[in-house]
């Protein structure tokens, strides 16, 4: 306290105190009860690079917790929380569970633009008509295989279709994988009329035979290192994240195109923390944040903004040249459909 | 066997802590799920609901879902017959043995699958069983064959893990029941001029009778509601009907449906239960003239 | 070795040969799972290209792994003690309460056991919803609890029903109380068979993968969950060292119950 006389009465002194001494509390009140935020999040490099890096900035920057729920599956619990009281505020998945999400009603459909000023710097197929949400990652499907088996030149989806690969073939079992099913409408397209053209594709899945399914990419990446699997369906995020280990393995973008395979962030209605939840979407399509993960996961980052190191730059797709190649699958038809899909799709598939 | 007694004693009360935990946590939960297969959506979460049979109706009407029930039987009896031949042998051997750290090293030969854990087991035998795994590799490295063998993804890998997980459970039922068998009994058939494998056959067997029931109904009961040993050693190529469940929890999010076929397992299971009582009764009343 | 007279060499060599077999069986799955603990490559490799302790480093290193660990031992002996509680009591009531329709009750003690356990869990899920609780850790050991009083009423059911009902009344003969008889005759020779379903939930517990799916929350995960969603992105060793380190652990654990109460006696009455 110092000796010069305040130019204030004391209740204009005892309240201006109060009031700094609120100001200068408030931060720690504020943390004492931090706004927890509730998200899904993939493990793997991607938890990795999350929960070392981006998260603890993340919650440095806004002061507040986050949780991220890495137990699958995650659409289940959302769906059997209250509406009201939703276990996520933000939940992280691919288009076809998004889609799903939206019909049961538990995401929303759109981004609020206004909230989450990054979204402006995406490339149209983050925000597309096929789009709930955006997108903040893509990677492209296309065909895996291992470059020292002496396989012939791999160049058209058909060719996984060719019986040298009898034994070694690697595909997902549809009703589970996203991965999967974009493959199903392929087949339609390759063969039949359209991605529409479910008795082609079912064909040609009958002709598929013999093939290894699994119900997760990380697994298959697993099978193509080990040798188990010689050509695959995946992503080329599968392939490529192996970049600098030296393995035999390569990424083939198939000549009649890639199906896109989209990491998307929507809010669930419910949400308490709506601030949080759209700072957190602007936060993950900041250019910052895109390029870290992009680089550690080798997905294409939805930002058109962001700049990638070289080699990344050459592989991924970063250019709007290269997202026009990509194929959106249309969903919300094939989830309206899903359960004659995997019906029927079970019963070609048992063994 | 216990003497009878008649009216409830004071012993009766101590049911009430398990009868409250079964009431709040078992049956109310239970009771929510047939109800939520008999209904359009999940009450608890939404506001729109009606009655419905669709999802018990397209149980009935499909011939799919039949084959879907009888593969899960079918794997359930393979995996109890299997377990019953496997542990039998080593369950009259702990029972026989003398020497407590002989009998001590079984036993921990027997807990420690089980210790394992579903995941790491399954993960072993994917290491034994795939083409590129233990078995496959010794036998075209010693050029016995050319072309790995298919042991994996397939109901025989099925069988063999759900096997492997389930022996010591039918072990440990079993060893009490063979040590309880008074071994003079074999003796007696023996000096009375019996071989061995006779006495077995005719006075030990027929005595362990309620512990095979017991094991196998256990392990039978275990196997038709396990998903995670099928999941990961049948690759989705073998349904059973906890797998169906798992899909149509996990990707269909078809709660009503996975509803309506949990409710017929345990449908089929308290059958089990039933005629396995019914029959253990019929056993028991054998015993008495010991 | 074995003290039935087993005279002809060849029916004894069967017999020893046809249980070495089932050892081996029983045990070459976990000798694999030691080798993959100790392999460098990160994935499934035969044969093994070297040793080394890479993979328990990561197991150790990893928060997520170690937080793992110790919720589900946590869980584990709670359950366990949980389970023993409520099945013991039941049992004992079931075995001695002259309960009408005992019989029944029973095998709705023993329910839990059919019903996938999938089921189990959304179910309590959904209830936990409608009490508006979240996911707390009470609820978890709840959903394990359940699970794992159907082996204890089992075990001690057994150990009731084949008791010598004579010893007790003796004690009473001699002027002893029911408490007492129950406290000095009962409970001691019941013990073993509490004992072996103790053991039996322990291993549920920490085994227990259905269950825990829906039940579990982020930061409090149990061990198979943990390994299961592991399993989805890495197929290397550290599922091996997770694994060797649970089995030690748990040998202690059956190893200190083996010196204390001795396992054995529940074989024998």
């Amino acid at each position: 306290m110092t000796k010069t006389r305040l130019p204030m009465n004391r209740r204009q002194f005892l309240t201006t105190s109060a009031a700094g001494i609120s100001v200068i509390a408030a931060p720690h009140i504020a943390r004492a009860d931090a706004a927890t935020l509730r998200i899904t999040g993939w493990g793997g490099k991607w938890g990795q690079t999350m929960s070392n890096e981006l998260i603890p900035a993340f919650e440095k920057e806004f002061k507040c917790k986050v949780e991220t729920d890495s137990a699958f599956p995650y659409l289940p619990k959302l769906q059997a929380s209250s509406r009201s009281a939703p276990v996520y505020d933000v939940l992280h998945t691919n288009s076809n569970e998004q889609w799903a999400a939206l019909e049961m009603g538990i995401v929303e459909a759109r981004i609020d633009a206004k909230q989450v000023p990054n979204i402006a710097d995406v490339y149209p197929y983050a925000v597309s008509d096929k789009m709930v949400g955006v997108c903040i990652f893509t990677s492209a499907i296309g065909l895996g295989m291992r470059t020292d088996k002496g396989y012939g030149k791999v160049s058209s989806w058909k060719d996984l279709w060719d019986r040298a690969y009898d034994g070694v073939r690697g595909g997902y079992v549809i009703p589970v994988n996203s991965l999967g099913q974009a493959f199903l409408m392929m087949s339609g397209a390759l063969f039949g009329k359209g991605m529409t053209d479910l008795d082609a594709a079912y064909a040609a899945m009958e002709k598929l035979k013999p093939i290894k399914l699994v119900d997760f990419t990380g697994t298959m990446e697993k099978m193509i290192l080990s040798g188990e699997v010689g050509v695959a369906v995946i992503h080329d995020s599968g392939i490529l994240r192996y970049d600098g280990q030296n393995q035999p393995t390569t990424f083939v973008a198939p000549s009649e195109g890639v199906l896109s395979l989209e990491q998307v962030l929507t809010l669930t209605p419910g949400t308490k923390v709506r601030e949080l939840a759209n700072a957190y979407v602007n936060y993950m399509l900041s250019p910052g944040v895109q390029k870290t993960l992009a680089e550690s996961v080798w997905y294409s980052p939805a930002n058109s903004k962001v700049k990638l190191d070289d080699k990344y730059n050459e592989k991924l797709l970063t250019t709007p040249e290269k997202v026009a190649t990509l194929i959106q699958p249309d969903w919300k038809w094939y989830n309206a459909r899903k359960e004659e899909i995997d019906s029927r799709v079970n019963r070609i598939f048992r063994a | 066997m216990s003497t009878v007694r008649t009216g409830i004693t004071p012993m009766a009360w101590l049911i009430a802590p398990s009868a409250l935990l079964f009431a709040l946590f078992f049956f109310l939960p239970m009771g929510l799920m047939a109800l939520i297969s008999l209904l359009t959506g999940n009450p608890v979460v939404q506001p729109n609901v009606s009655f419905t049979t669709k999802y018990y109706q397209r149980i009935l009407g499909d011939p799919y879902y039949f084959e879907v029930i009888w593969t899960t039987l079918r794997i359930g009896l393979l995996t109890t017959l299997a377990a019953l031949l496997i542990g039998y042998p080593l369950a009259h051997w702990m029972a026989r043995i003398r020497g407590r750290t002989a009998y001590a090293v079984l036993m921990m030969t027997v807990l420690t699958p089980m210790l394992t854990g579903i995941v790491v087991r399954t993960f072993a035998w994917m290491a034994l069983l795939s083409d590129k795994g233990a078995i496959n590799q010794t036998l075209t490295g010693l050029g016995l064959i050319s072309k790995p063998l298919p042991l994996m993804y397939n109901e025989f890998s099925i069988v063999l893990g759900l096997t492997h997980i389930y022996v010591p459970y039918m072990v440990l039922t079993l060893v009490g029941v063979i040590a309880r068998i008074d071994e003079r009994l074999e003796h007696a058939a023996q000096n009375l001029g019996a071989s061995p494998l006779r006495a077995f056959l005719e006075v030990t067997l027929p005595l362990s009778l309620p512990g095979i029931l017991a094991g196998s109904l256990l392990v039978f009961a275990l196997a038709i509601s396990a998903y995670v040993t099928p999941i990961l050693m049948g690759g989705f190529q073998i349904m059973t009907l906890p797998m169906l469940i798992y899909q149509q929890i996990s990707s269909s999010f078809n709660v009503g449906f996975a509803a309506a076929l949990g409710m017929v397992l345990l449908t089929i299971s308290l059958v089990l239960v039933i005629a396995y009582n019914r029959i253990l009764g019929l056993v028991s009343g054998q015993r008495d003239l010991q | 070795m074995t003290a039935a007279p087993f005279t002809p060499r060849l029916g004894r060599f069967c017999y020893l040969a046809l249980n070495v077999a089932v050892v081996v069986f029983l045990l070459a799955p976990i000798a694999i799972v030691f080798v993959f603990a100790l392999n460098p490559t990160p994935y499934i490799q035969f044969p093994p290209v070297g040793v080394s302790l890479r993979w328990f480093e990561k197991f150790f290193a990893s928060r997520d792994f170690m937080n793992a660990l110790r919720l589900s031992l946590e869980v584990a002996v709670m359950t366990t003690i949980a389970a023993t509680l409520f099945g013991g009591s039941a049992a004992l009531a079931l075995a001695r309460g002259g309960l009408p329709g005992a019989r029944v009750i029973t095998a709705i003690m023993l329910s839990p056991l059919m019903l996938p356990a999938i089921l189990t869990g959304l179910a309590l899920f959904q209830s936990y919803v409608l009490l508006d609780v979240g996911r707390p850790l009470w609820g978890l050991v709840l959903g394990h609890t359940l699970v794992s009083v159907p082996y204890v009423v089992r075990t001690t059911l057994a150990v009731l029903q084949n008791f010598d009902t004579r010893l007790e009344e003796a004690a009473r003969n001699l002027g002893a109380d029911p408490l007492r008889t129950y406290f000095e005759v009962t409970l001691p020779l019941t013990k073993p068979g509490v004992m072996a379903g103790a053991v039996f939930a322990f291993i549920v517990s920490f085994d227990q993968f259905p269950v825990s799916l829906f039940l579990v929350s982020p930061g409090r995960e149990t061990l198979p969950i943990t390994l299961f969603n592991y399993l989805k992105f890495d197929l290397d060793g550290t599922i091996g060292a997770a694994s060797v380190v649970s089995i030690v652990l748990a040998m202690l654990v059956v190893f200190g119950l083996d010196r204390t109460v001795g396992l054995r006696s529940y074989a024998k009455l």
